[in-house]
């Protein structure tokens, strides 16, 4: 099992991060999976227009600032796919009538770039101090020719292969939360890519003890 | 559910209606269906959207039927609702698909244009989906420029279609780097009950079968382009790809799979469309989307996975 382990870890991208970057926000951090950098603010809960309003639970709204700065619609996806993440970890039906802002700035893609946003949403959602379910990690693998799974793959794997995945899963059972394909590929390739994925989710979570031990000196 | 303190007062109200309309609702679903038929004015509203204990308490309403391993609608979890495709509905348009999946109303129209092929990529042509949530498929929706959920769905469709490589692109070229068509395919829902990507890719794929390419002569000397719209070739497709779309209902032990879900389902279990999407093309995946809905163990994911291929062959 260690054994194994330290493969996958060789195989996960080297990940720094650090919270409270941005003084203004309620939690924001930055997170770095090899070269691919985003920052993320969380804000909330706030006021929000009487539209939006629910009173079952609150509005998540998340934004998505790529580094060209020009809104399109894959990036509408991405957005989506972080605000339902987001939407089954946070309780929130703890805070109705109100709205929740989750911005995501891109700083540096070299592949990777949506798990980076989504763990670094998590780690935000964390220094926020918002009540959630559960933490969740995103690991993204690849496919390449000759059906080999690559795991965390670089941005010139990533060019190559012929299908990619992004996996989210929460910390308690290791179900997936969201599941994310693009490309063609077997349903064995598929399997195959989940189980490498969810067995690498364990170093995310470790990841993310590690910085909130950092962080907050009460636990 | 979880509910603030302020939220109290209406809760209290919910319970006490609530609790006469459980005794109501189990009258309703105990009871045969043509034991409780109504004559001349009388709505029969079991099943219908206005019942008012699924007005007052909606999720209430839906567990006492999955309670009972049954949906709503009277469908089982994995039953799909009746699908019905007619092509060349529109006859302005090249060609043209219409399909109902229960009452999901979506319509598919091709247009064809020549343009230049990119400079980066010079022997493939286009294909240009796009998926419109009008205000009249749903209260939803407000006029004006594509909401969220639109260029959600407008993105999901184009991915499965992309990634499936029904089309090759390389086949709508004519001549390398001068000329090569572009294939508009507009879809417009026109009843949105639900599970809208799966209509709108089986209407895509309907009529991309059926479209054939008029013959273009093209002259590299004088650049003139002569256009033969009587002598067509049918464009080369590649299998079929299938989307299969569930909602995933979190119930306390174990999640719910549901079958080609209509809205209310979809309300249900998040509110933001179809939680799990599995497509299949000539025996590979071409796209497993998973977001939102409740967590699915890995046996019922395999069960998703298989459904869908079940439907392809």
């Amino acid at each position: 099992m260690t054994e194994a382990a330290d493969l996958k870890e060789c195989k996960l991208k080297h990940m720094k991060c650090e919270l409270n970057v941005l003084s203004k926000s309620d939690g924001s951090a930055i997170l770095s999976q090899g070269e691919t950098v985003t920052l993320i603010s969380v804000n909330g809960p706030l006021d929000i227009k009487v539209q939006n309003q629910s009173i079952e639970k609150c509005y998540l709204e998340v934004l998505f600032c790529t580094k060209g700065g020009r809104p399109s619609v894959p990036d509408r996806y991405k957005e989506h796919i972080i605000r339902q993440t987001c939407e089954s970890a946070i309780m929130g039906s703890l805070y109705p009538r109100t709205g929740i802002t989750v911005t995501i700035q891109e700083l540096e893609d070299y592949g990777g770039l949506l798990s980076c946003a989504v763990n670094c949403a998590c780690l935000a959602l964390l220094n926020s101090g918002l009540a959630m379910r559960y933490v969740f990690a995103a690991v993204s693998c690849a496919v390449d020719e000759t059906g080999n799974v690559i795991l965390e793959p670089t941005y010139q794997e990533v060019m190559n292969a012929k299908a990619r995945f992004n996996f989210v899963f929460d910390s308690r059972n290791k179900n997936l939360i969201t599941g994310f394909s693009e490309g063609i590929f077997s349903e064995a390739a598929y399997e195959e890519a989940l189980e490498m994925s969810r067995a690498a989710s364990d170093l995310v979570f470790t990841f993310y003890r590690d910085i909130v031990t950092k962080y907050s000196n009460v636990i | 559910m979880t509910h603030a303190c302020n939220l109290e007062g209406r809760q209290r109200l919910q319970t006490s209606i609530g609790a006469v309309l459980i005794q109501l609702s189990r009258f309703y679903i105990h009871t045969p269906r043509h034991a409780l038929h109504y004559t001349h004015t009388h709505v029969d509203f079991r099943c219908s959207k206005y019942h008012p204990f699924r007005v007052i308490h909606p999720v209430r309403y839906f567990t006492s039927y999955i309670e009972r391993n049954v949906r709503p609608d009277g469908r089982k979890f994995d039953e799909h609702r009746n699908i019905k495709l007619n092509i060349n509905t529109i006859k302005s348009a090249e060609t043209s698909a219409l399909v109902k999946y229960g009452n999901t109303t979506v319509i598919c129209g091709t247009k064809l244009e020549l343009a230049a092929p990119k400079a980066e990529d010079p022997d493939s042509g286009f294909l240009v989906t796009n998926v419109e949530l009008v205000p009249l498929c749903s209260p939803k929706f407000r006029p004006g420029p594509p909401s969220d959920h639109a260029q959600v769905i407008s993105n999901v469709v184009s991915e499965i279609i992309n990634n499936s490589k029904f089309i090759n692109l390389k086949d709508l070229c004519i001549v390398s780097d001068k000329l090569a068509w572009v294939l508009y395919c507009d879809i417009v829902c026109l009843d949105n009950d639900g599970n809208v990507v799966d209509a709108c890719i089986t209407a895509l794929t309907a009529s991309l079968k059926t479209l054939s390419l008029p013959t273009v002569t093209y002259d590299p000397e004088t650049e003139e382009i002569k256009v033969d719209t009587n002598n067509r070739i049918s464009l080369k497709v590649n299998g079929l790809p299938v989307a299969t779309s569930f909602a995933i209902f979190p119930n306390c032990e174990r999640s719910i799979l549901l079958t080609d879900p209509n809205t209310f389902e979809e309300e249900m279990c998040g509110g933001n469309g179809a939680n799990i999407t599995v497509s299949w093309n000539n025996g590979f995946l071409c796209g497993i989307l998973k977001s939102g809905g409740g967590t699915l163990s890995i046996e019922q994911e395999k069960e998703a996975i298989k459904m869908a291929k079940e439907r392809t062959l």
